[in-house]
């Protein structure tokens, strides 16, 4: 089938529009919430505001870090000088499919991470005194909340860097099989990071608002959120493995 | 492989990647609340905490079945077909 190589540069391009777009979405909303928290609680509590600034812009600077994933991933799918002469349909499902999963797989944990650190502010607010607490407790749940935009980060790589260029004497009908597994492995971990990064950011958020509440139970409260954050997580392995299985079986 | 086989085996794959991604959706969500409560709930009532933690797993647990349906069937639909 005829292929020129304007196609594999247009999915690239398209990919790396995804990517960006869709996470800064969720980046502009998440962090809108964490400074919304932080300005109502400023103004309730002006004498803790030089904690609740700090808060802030902690929380800000980690919810980032799935916009800026995307961010990299499009710079690379713009300049990072694959072989789009050769690659085929393979190649630009691969591309396009690179962009989704980075795009889409940003969007629940920068929301997550977005959820808790607003709420540490709150807390923070409330409970200046105990404001490291509440930040050493914020960051870890944030952490845990991103954990599923690096799988998203990890199946876009494989997929910008081990799909291979696709055969010359490939037959139509290996052709379609190959690229619609691709662009699977790439909706299954992009769509499947949002429920477990919002769930794991709903419950670093709830643990925040606690630990300001009741800073005497800290320690049952960090375990209560390990335990709960961790199961949250299996359905983001059950996708990644899905992926994994939709890129390297075929 | 015949074209028509190539497109049905096709959409079984993207069939297999939409159903665990979209599945993995709700109980993401719904275990994180849980646990959120379950996070309330111990700081509020420190002495009930191993009931809490014991019910709050078993409400993951009802909740994860779900997702394992998601599984199965994205398993299904890459091997069986």
């Amino acid at each position: 089938m005829e292929f020129t190589q304007d196609y594999v540069q247009l999915a690239a391009f398209l990919g790396a529009a995804i990517a960006v777009s869709v996470s800064s979405i969720a980046a502009g909303i998440g962090e809108g919430y964490i400074a919304g928290e932080a300005v109502k609680s400023m103004t309730k509590q002006p004498e803790s505001r030089d904690q609740v600034f700090r808060s802030m812009f902690i929380g800000q600077a980690v919810s980032e870090t799935g916009g800026i994933f995307s961010l990299v991933i499009a710079l690379l799918l713009m300049f990072g000088g694959f072989d789009v002469a050769a690659g085929g349909w393979q190649k630009a499902a691969s591309l396009l499919a690179a962009g989704l999963a980075v795009g889409m797989g940003a969007v629940g944990p920068v929301f997550g991470a977005g959820y808790a650190g607003g709420q540490a502010c709150k807390s923070i607010g409330r409970m200046p005194k105990h404001s490291n607490d509440i930040l050493g407790n914020m960051l870890i749940g944030q952490a845990l909340a991103q954990t599923s935009s690096i799988f998203a980060l990890v199946v876009s790589l494989l997929l910008l860097y081990t799909v291979p260029n696709q055969p010359i004497d490939a037959t139509v009908g290996d052709m379609i099989l190959k690229s619609v597994a691709i662009l699977g492995a790439g909706l299954s971990i992009g769509l499947g990071t949002l429920g477990p990064g919002t769930g794991i950011g709903t419950v670093a958020g709830r643990a925040c608002d606690m630990m300001g509440k009741f800073p005497r139970e800290k320690k049952e409260i960090l375990r209560t959120m390990f335990l709960g954050a961790a199961v949250s997580e299996s359905t983001a392995i059950y996708s990644l493995v899905v992926s994994f299985l939709l890129l390297f079986a075929f | 492989m015949a074209m028509a086989e190539a497109i049905a085996r096709a959409a079984a794959l993207l069939g297999a990647g939409i159903c665990m991604g979209m599945g993995a959706l709700g109980p993401g969500i719904g275990e994180g609340f849980v646990a959120g409560k379950a996070c309330e709930g111990i700081a509020r009532s420190p002495e009930n905490a191993s009931l809490i933690t014991r019910t709050m797993l078993v409400g993951q647990a009802v909740s994860e079945s779900t997702g394992i349906y998601s599984l199965v069937i994205a398993l299904l639909l890459i091997f069986s077909t």
